[in-house]
């Protein structure tokens, strides 16, 4: 496996998705801004919620369909013409575009922590729910990136991101209710209780089984264009 | 290191309309230049390889032209070195001939189909090399 | 070093809707090979077979060496592929494509990129989306050439070319052949350039290949025989008619194995010689698949 090969993969598809990715940074820090100059109110925080996640989601779709973008462009076969084995496409579609993600989204998660801390309307508590939530946005992600390397079909994309976001909402819903989640979430202080590490640990089981499957279904392919 | 692909002038040219074999055409360039005295007994001439480039045809259509040509004593190839016009003094007025004698043939062959005797046709050569000289001193004046 | 760039025995692909077959050939480095066939006649699958990206379901394929597909990343690190369904990235430039493959193969020649700039009247800061389709067929062949290749693949070439983009891409991969140890392997639909250019040629025909053979073994095998038939005298029988055309009085017969003695033979037997054609590639194309299709034409 070619380490450098893949990385110039990967950072063929960020250049060619960089102006997209500018794009939501910036939107994403504005929203932020937006959210902590509204002191606090209510409405502000949630829809300043929805507009991050929906960045979010909207960007990992996004770059996941570089995959679905490489068949209909008919760029594929250009690619393939490069000496990499399918191995190393797969990684750096699926591992690739994940890291490319995982950089905005890294991003914004900080930015939500530091204007927690710093702006005195909003309960530190509330961070380990932010970060719960947030990487259950990474997982949908991981969800979408590895239907859209296996079925390499916009129409399962775009299905799945749908769902996905779906299920996000009600995961958000009944984490809320969870008491090892919901005890702390007002209260002044950053506090992982072991529901909220419990509930990280399987989000990351969970991403690195679908990431597993994924690589499995594409070993078995023969054909690649 | 890779040979540079230089431009040749060699100043061959080959038809794609003309209805004959292209292996053909090139022997019988070449045999024209011989004839004419462009090339001369014994000089370097292009390597299969860099006349099938610069021809834009296939490196085995070249060859075989080669070897025909060889075969017929026009060219010798030297392993390894590439190909020189053949050291035969009598190869020029000696590939003039077998034009003419090529010329020959087909006339007497047009002859018999059609059927005119020989007399006939000595008779439409005298006329046709009155038409030249009559031309040629049209030239002069 | 090899003296087979490419090796294919007994391979074969199964389709829901169709099969390529028993596929052998060689392809001997240094020389250069016409791949001809139909539209869906398995050209593109074949071609694709070779570059490893799409697995065989049976038999063997050896390029430059190499198995394939499993070696197949050694493989195409010398080799050029360009194929008439092959896109490059729109919104980038001709010049981030050629920083691209540069950065990728060691034997890129930026002088040569350059010359190739010039004769195919590219400009590199071109946006890929704002090209004509000639202009991205030549992008394409430029970053497949500017690398030096010792194989280039290419599926339809010059197909969608204009006749002075045509011209310049034959000049340029007839330049390639000053290397002999650099190979060409191209499919196209223009017989005329590959009966020009190349050395082999390989006819396949519903995922069979039909013939496959020197190239000035098919020209000398095949001929037109054009014959005048005295009334009550029969035509002459020779092994390698395949097809009878004319009339019965001025027949034509097409001989797929050509002996100068058969002129002979005809003139023997009362028959006159009117012409002994030679054949275009192209005739003798199409009646191969005429025969495979309609069986021989009486």
């Amino acid at each position: 496996m070619s380490a450098s090969m893949v990385i110039r993969l990967v950072l063929k598809d960020w250049y060619l998705s960089r102006g997209l990715f500018v794009a939501a940074i910036l939107a994403g820090l504005a929203t932020l801004g937006a959210v902590a100059a509204a002191k606090g109110a209510m409405l502000a925080m949630i829809l300043g919620v929805i507009v991050l996640v929906t960045i979010l989601i909207g960007m990992g779709a996004f770059l996941m369909s570089s995959t679905v973008n490489e068949r209909k462009q008919q760029t594929l076969p250009f690619v393939m013409s490069l000496p990499i084995s399918y191995l190393e496409y797969t990684t750096s579609k699926l591992v690739g575009s994940l890291f490319i993600f995982g950089v905005l989204w890294l991003a914004l998660l900080l930015g939500i922590v530091v204007t927690i801390l710093i702006t005195p309307w909003f309960p530190h508590g509330l961070i380990p729910f932010v970060v719960v939530m947030a990487v259950e946005v990474l997982a949908t992600t991981s969800l979408i990136a590895a239907v859209s390397v296996t079925t390499e079909s916009q129409g399962w994309v775009i299905g799945i991101t749908q769902v996905g976001s779906l299920a996000l909402n009600a995961v958000g819903f009944s984490i809320v209710r969870l008491d090892g989640i919901r005890d702390t979430m007002s209260g002044p202080d950053v506090h992982f209780s072991s529901t909220a590490i419990t509930i990280l640990l399987v989000e990351f089981a969970v991403i690195a089984l679908m990431l597993a499957i994924a690589f499995y279904v594409q070993s078995r392919k023969r054909d690649f264009v | 290191m890779y040979t540079q692909y230089i431009e040749m002038n060699s100043s061959i040219v080959i038809s794609q309309s003309d209805g004959r074999p292209m292996y053909l055409q090139i022997m019988e360039q070449i045999k024209r230049k011989v004839a004419v005295g462009e090339w001369t007994a014994g000089e370097e001439i292009p390597s299969i390889r860099m006349l099938a480039v610069s021809l834009r045809v296939s490196v085995i259509t070249v060859k075989r032209a080669y070897l025909e040509l060889e075969r017929e004593g026009v060219i010798l190839t030297q392993h390894g070195k590439g190909s020189i016009v053949a050291y035969d003094p009598r190869l020029a007025p000696r590939l003039i001939d077998g034009e003419l004698q090529e010329h020959l043939e087909q006339v007497a062959r047009i002859g018999m189909a059609v059927g005119l005797t020989t007399e006939d046709l000595v008779e439409r050569l005298r006329d046709a090399e009155a038409r030249l000289h009559a031309d040629a001193l049209v030239k002069e004046i | 070093m090899n003296d087979l760039a490419v090796k294919f025995a007994g391979v074969g692909k199964r389709y829901p809707h169709y099969t390529l077959n028993d596929i052998d050939f060689e392809l001997p480095t240094g020389s250069i090979m016409g791949f001809v066939g139909a539209n869906g006649a398995g050209k593109s699958t074949t071609i694709r077979i070779m570059m490893g990206l799409v697995h065989q379901d049976s038999g063997s394929v050896e390029v430059l060496g190499h198995s394939m597909p499993a070696q197949q990343a050694e493989a195409k690190l010398d080799i050029g592929f360009v194929s008439e369904d092959m896109r490059l990235y729109g919104p980038a430039t001709i010049a981030w494509h050629m920083n691209f493959i540069q950065s990728i193969y060691p034997r890129w020649d930026q002088p040569y990129a350059e010359t190739l700039l010039r004769r195919f009247d590219l400009r590199p800061e071109q946006k890929i989306k704002g090209l004509s389709h000639g202009q991205r067929v030549k992008s394409a062949l430029l970053l497949a050439l500017a690398r030096r290749p010792r194989l280039l693949v290419l599926d339809e070439p010059t197909t969608g070319l204009d006749p002075v983009a045509r011209r310049e891409v034959l000049a340029e991969l007839m330049a390639v052949l000053a290397d002999e140890e650099r190979t060409i392997f191209f499919s196209s639909q223009n017989t005329l350039d590959v009966e020009q250019i190349s050395d082999q040629i390989t006819f396949i025909d519903r995922g069979r290949i039909i013939d496959s053979a020197d190239k000035e073994i098919f020209l000398d095998r095949w001929r037109r025989l054009r014959l005048v038939v005295p009334p009550n005298t029969a035509l002459p029988q020779f092994p390698g008619i395949v097809e009878v055309g004319g009339s019965s009085r001025l027949p034509v017969l097409t001989i797929s194995r050509f002996d100068p003695a058969m002129v002979a033979a005809c003139q023997e037997a009362g028959v006159a010689v009117q012409a002994v054609d030679p054949m275009t590639l192209e005739e003798i194309f199409i009646v191969n698949v005429q025969i495979r299709r309609e069986g021989v034409v009486a």
